[in-house]
C-alpha cells in the first residue's frame, strides 16, 4: 500500500522545509508548494490525501486556495494554519480543520491524522451508498 | 457751506457797510461843502450892506458938516466933513472890490461915485463963496437934490444887495433842506440795504449752521450707535478678547476675558497688560513673551507659542490658544493691540486622549503582522525541535539546529523591533533614519509580500536626524501602511530618502518621499487630509493617523505634505516628510497640535 499522499502550501520556504521533515518523519508522502497557484497545480497533477494549507499567503491566500480545491474535488480534507485568531467565518467552515501555528508538531500530526481517519471514514460511507443505489 | 466761503461772507458782512458809510460820509461832505458856500455868500451880502450903511453914513456926516459949517461959518464945523473924505474913499474901494463879480452892483456903484463926485464939487463951491450968496442963488437947493439922489442911488443899492441876500437866503435854506432830506434818505437806504444784505447772509450762515448740528448730531447718534454695536459683538464673542492702547495698557476686556483672567474690565483699565494677562510656558514654566511686544516688533498678526498657560488672577491655570493682532490707524499708525484667546485646556485633554488612542490603534494594526511574524519562526522552532528529538543522524542534528538558532535569531530580531516602537529616551537622539525605516518595514514585511506589492527604496546621502525614534516609527508605519493600502495587490510603492541640504526655509535635515501606485488623492480629500478623524478607509480606520503624525513630525521642526511624486512614474499619492538634523523637540510625549 502506498504511503498518504499530503499536499504542504506556505509562502514560508524554510518552516515548508522543515514542516515537510516532519510530516516525512511521521511518515506520509509529502508534496509542497510556496504558493497558491504552484499548490493547486500540484494539486491537480496528483493524487493527494490530505492538504495542509498557511491561510496567509501572498497574492492568493489560503481561503481562495481553499475555495478552489473544494470547487474541483471537494473531498479531499484541508488543514488550514494560520498565525491568525480570528480568522473570517467562510473561510472556517469552508475546512475541516484549522491549527493555530505554534501550537506544535504533535498537535499538527494528530489533528492531521484524525482529520485523514474522518475523511476515508466518510468516503467509504460515499461509496456504500452509491454501491447502493 | 465751507470755511473760505464763510469766511469771504464774514469780509462782505464787514466790509460792505464800512465802505457804504464812507460814501455816505462823502456825501454828505459835499453837501456840507455847498452849504458853507451858500453861508459865505450871504456873509458876503451882509459885508456889502454893512459898507453901503456905513458909506451912507459918512455922506450924511459930510452934509452935516457943510450944513453947520454954513450956518454957523465956523471952520470947526467942517471936521466931520473932513474926516469922513478919506475912509469914503476907502469904502468905494472896497465896495469895488467886493462886487467884483457882480457888474449890475458895480455900475451902480460908479453911478453913486459919480453922483457923490458932483456932490463934492458943489460942496466946494458951497465952501469958497459967501453962505448968503449961496442961499441967494439957490444953491442949496441944488446941493440937497443932488444929496437925494445919492440917498435914492445908494437906497437902491441897498435895496438890491437886500435882494440877493434874500436870494442867496433862500438858496441856503433850500440846500440846507436838500441836505437833511439826502441825509434821512441815504440813513434810510443804507439802513434797509445793511439790514436786508445782513439778515441774507445772516440766514445762510445760521442755516448752513443748523444744517451742520443736526448733521453732527446723527453722526455722533450713529457713531455712538455702532460703537455700542461693536461693544455688545465683542461682549458677546464666545472667545476672550483684550484690547491694549498702543503703550500696551488694557482699555477693553470682554466677559469671557474677565472671568479667564480673573480682572474685572474696571480694574483692568490702564493696567499694562503682562500684568492682567500672564501666561508662562507650559513646560517650562517660565513666562511667555508679552504679545503685545511681539506685535509691536512685527506689525502683523502673530499666534502665542504652543503650550501656553494663563494664571489667571486667583492661580487657576488654562492652556489657551491665541492670536494678537495690532489695531491700525486709518494712517497706518499702530494705535493699538487687540487681543483673542480661548480656553483650550479641556480640548488638549482630548487630544491627548486621541494621540494616545491612536498610539494603541497603530499598535493593534502592527498586532497581526507580528503574530504571525513571531508565529512563523516559533513553529518552525517546535518543529525542529521535534525532529530533533527523533533524528540519530549528527549531521541532520547539527543542520536542525542551526535552522532553529536562524529562527530564534528571526524571532528576537522582530521582538527587539516591537519593544523599541513604544521605548522611548527621554531627550532627542540622534536616529539613522534609513535604519529607522528598515525596522518599519521589516515589521510590515508580511503586509507588503501578501500583497504583493513591489517595493523600491532610493537612499542617498546620509541621514541622521535628531529625534524620538519610537515617534518617528510610529509615523512611518503610518504613512507605509497607507501607501501599501492604496497601492493595493500586486502594487508598486517607492520610499526615497535624501539628504536635504539647507534651504530658505529649513536647515538640513533628510527628505523622504512615500510615494504609491495607488489611485492618488483627490484635491478635495487633500485639503481634509490632516485633519483629526478624517479617514477614507471607512470604518477601519481612526482617522486620526496623518493628524498625529503631522503633530509628531511638526514637534521635530520638520514638516509633511502632498507632494508631486518627482519621476511621475506613479500614478498615486506622494507624501513627503521633511526632518531637520537638529530638532527642536525637547521632551517625548503628545505632539503639538
Amino acid at each position: 500500500m502506498s504511503a498518504t499522499t499530503i499536499l504542504c502550501i506556505d509562502d514560508e520556504a524554510l518552516g515548508l522545509e522543515i514542516r515537510k521533515a516532519v510530516l516525512e518523519r511521521a511518515g506520509y508522502h509529502v508534496l509542497t508548494a510556496v504558493d497558491g497557484a504552484t499548490g493547486l497545480a500540484v494539486f491537480r497533477r496528483h493524487t493527494i490525501d490530505g492538504v495542509v494549507l498557511d491561510y496567509y499567503m501572498p497574492e492568493m491566500d489560503g481561503g481562495a486556495v481553499a475555495e478552489a480545491m473544494r470547487r474541483e474535488r471537494p473531498e479531499v480534507p484541508i488543514l488550514l494554519l494560520s498565525a491568525y485568531i480570528n480568522l473570517p467565518a467562510e473561510v472556517v467552515d469552508l475546512v475541516d480543520v484549522t491549527l493555530l501555528k505554534g501550537e506544535g508538531p504533535l498537535e499538527l500530526l494528530e489533528k492531521l491524522h484524525a482529520m485523514l481517519q474522518a475523511s476515508r471514514s466518510r468516503g467509504g460511507e460515499g461509496q456504500l451508498r452509491g454501491g447502493v443505489a | 457751506m465751507k470755511a473760505p466761503e464763510f469766511n469771504r461772507t464774514l469780509r462782505q458782512l464787514v466790509a460792505l457797510p464800512i465802505l457804504l458809510l464812507i460814501l455816505m460820509a462823502g456825501f454828505l461832505v459835499w453837501q456840507i461843502a455847498a452849504a458853507t458856500a451858500a453861508q459865505t455868500a450871504l456873509d458876503h451880502s451882509d459885508r456889502v450892506t454893512a459898507q453901503l450903511q456905513e458909506l451912507e453914513n459918512l455922506f450924511v456926516d459930510q452934509e452935516t458938516g457943510l450944513r453947520g459949517f454954513q450956518l454957523t461959518g465956523d471952520p470947526v464945523m467942517l471936521d466931520p466933513w473932513k474926516a469922513a473924505a478919506g475912509p469914503i474913499q476907502i469904502h468905494f474901494g472896497n465896495l469895488r472890490a467886493m462886487l467884483a463879480g457882480d457888474p449890475g452892483q458895480i455900475k451902480a456903484v460908479d453911478d453913486l461915485e459919480v453922483r457923490y463926485n458932483a456932490w463934492l464939487g458943489y460942496a466946494n463951491a458951497v465952501l469958497k463963496q459967501d453962505p448968503k450968496v449961496v442961499a441967494a442963488a439957490g444953491m442949496n437947493q441944488r446941493g440937497k437934490a443932488m444929496m437925494d439922489g445919492i440917498r435914492a442911488a445908494t437906497s437902491k443899492m441897498l435895496q438890491q444887495e437886500h435882494n440877493t441876500r434874500a436870494q442867496r437866503y433862500r438858496y441856503a435854506r433850500w440846500l440846507l433842506g436838500r441836505e437833511m432830506i439826502s441825509l434821512l434818505v441815504s440813513a434810510v437806504v443804507v439802513g434797509i440795504f445793511l439790514a436786508l444784505f445782513t439778515r441774507h447772509h445772516v440766514h445762510a450762515i445760521s442755516a448752513n449752521y443748523q444744517r451742520r448740528i443736526a448733521e453732527i448730531t446723527e453722526r455722533s447718534n450713529d457713531l455712538y450707535e455702532s460703537q455700542q454695536w461693536f461693544k455688545t459683538t465683542l461682549e458677546s464673542i464666545g472667545d476672550a478678547v483684550i484690547a491694549c492702547n498702543h503703550r500696551g495698557a488694557v482699555t477693553f476686556m470682554n466677559e469671557v476675558s474677565e472671568k479667564l483672567t480673573g480682572w474685572p474690565l474696571a480694574e483692568a483699565q490702564g493696567k499694562p497688560l503682562a500684568k492682567v494677562f500672564h501666561i508662562i510656558n507650559e513646560q517650562t514654566r517660565e513666562a511667555a513673551e508679552n504679545p503685545v511686544e511681539k506685535v509691536r516688533r512685527l506689525k502683523q498678526v502673530v499666534g502665542l507659542a504652543n503650550h501656553t498657560v494663563l494664571v489667571a488672577r486667583g492661580g487657576h491655570e488654562y492652556v489657551i490658544d491665541d492670536s494678537a493682532a495690532p489695531i491700525m490707524s486709518g494712517g497706518g499708525r499702530m494705535i493699538g493691540v487687540v487681543l483673542v484667546f480661548r480656553d483650550v485646556t479641556e480640548e488638549r485633554r482630548v487630544q491627548r486622549a486621541l494621540v494616545a488612542s491612536e498610539k494603541l490603534a497603530v499598535a493593534g494594526r502592527l498586532a497581526a503582522s507580528i503574530a504571525h511574524e513571531i508565529h512563523n519562526p516559533l513553529d518552525s522552532v517546535a518543529n525542529l525541535h521535534f525532529l530533533l528529538d527523533q533524528e540519530s543522524d549528527p549531521e541532520k542534528r547539527v543542520e536542525y539546529l542551526r535552522l532553529a538558532q536562524q529562527e530564534l535569531g528571526r524571532t528576537m530580531q522582530i521582538s527587539r523591533t516591537m519593544l523599541s516602537l513604544y521605548r522611548e529616551p527621554k531627550a532627542p537622539i540622534q536616529i539613522d533614519l534609513r535604519e529607522l525605516i528598515e525596522g518599519v518595514l521589516l515589521l510590515l514585511d508580511r503586509r507588503i509580500q501578501h500583497l504583493g506589492i513591489r517595493l523600491e527604496r532610493k537612499i542617498s546621502g546620509e541621514l541622521a536626524v535628531e529625534g524620538f525614534p519610537a515617534e518617528l516609527r510610529q509615523v512611518f508605519t503610518n504613512l507605509i501602511v497607507n501607501a501599501i493600502e492604496a497601492a493595493g495587490q500586486r502594487g508598486r510603492v517607492r520610499i526615497t530618502m535624501q539628504r536635504a541640504d539647507p534651504g530658505e526655509l529649513n536647515g538640513a535635515g533628510a527628505m523622504i518621499d512615500i510615494a504609491d501606485s495607488g489611485p492618488g488623492i483627490p484635491p478635495e480629500v487633500a485639503k481634509k487630509l490632516f485633519q483629526p478623524f478624517f479617514t477614507t478607509k471607512g470604518a477601519e480606520g481612526t482617522g486620526l493617523g496623518l493628524w498625529v503624525s503631522m503633530g509628531i513630525v511638526q514637534k521635530h521642526g520638520g514638516s509633511i505634505n502632498i507632494a508631486e511624486d518627482l519621476n511621475r512614474e506613479l500614478s498615486g499619492a506622494c507624501i513627503r516628510v521633511f526632518l531637520p538634523a537638529r530638532t527642536m523637540a525637547r521632551q517625548a510625549g503628545q505632539p503639538a497640535a
